[in-house]
């Protein structure tokens, strides 16, 4: 989360709104949000549906797999970074800029 | 005989050699991650998610982004760990 707050000023300089997503409950991530110095919504999928839905709820740790998705103004998935390769955004921030430049 | 016994067990232990191998190998190699169900290309399902700004819990959702901005959808394991 802290890597998206360091290219957050570029995030939306290319017109991209981020979203962080956990079960937690949303005091929690508040909480967390303030710690970290995140800016951004931190939401609270509390149950874990739209971790599900989106298919990538991990049984083992009862929790959603670490994975960024990019989605363009139309709704359909850009990017994807999933595990390991999720940690660091720049893939995500790079194909912003592509998109901001290729308009 | 002792040369032949020699090459022998050289023999027997090549052939050893190139039956653990490859199983050594796949041990080595790391499980290949899940795939995705959501596939570039897909449509993101919309989602109605809460949050709490410090005195509210305010409500978000995908489609209201639809036609305005991209969105960076970050899903993280827990609150209070790293990355």
């Amino acid at each position: 989360m802290k890597a998206f707050q360091q290219n957050l000023k570029q995030l939306e300089a290319a017109d991209t709104q981020v979203l962080g997503v956990s079960m937690d409950s949303p005091f929690a991530n508040k909480a967390f949000a303030d710690q970290i110095g995140v800016t951004f919504p931190l939401l609270s999928d509390w149950g874990g549906d739209v971790t599900r839905q989106y298919g990538i709820y991990l049984d083992k740790y009862k929790a959603a797999r670490r994975v960024n998705f990019l989605i363009g103004k139309d709704g359909k998935i850009l990017e994807e970074q999933i595990d390991r390769d999720a940690i660091d955004p720049k893939k995500i921030v790079d194909a912003c800029e592509r998109k901001k430049l290729s308009r | 005989m002792k040369p032949r016994g020699v090459s022998t067990m050289l023999g027997v232990w090549l052939v050893t050699a190139a039956i653990l191998c490859p199983q050594i190998r796949a041990q080595n190699n790391k499980p290949e991650p899940a795939p995705m169900k959501l596939k570039v290309g897909d449509a993101a399902p919309d989602f109605k998610l809460n949050y709490f700004d410090g005195s509210d819990l305010k409500e978000v959702s995908l489609s209201q982004y639809r036609g305005k901005s991209n969105v960076v959808l970050a899903f993280y394991i827990f609150a209070f760990t790293g990355g």
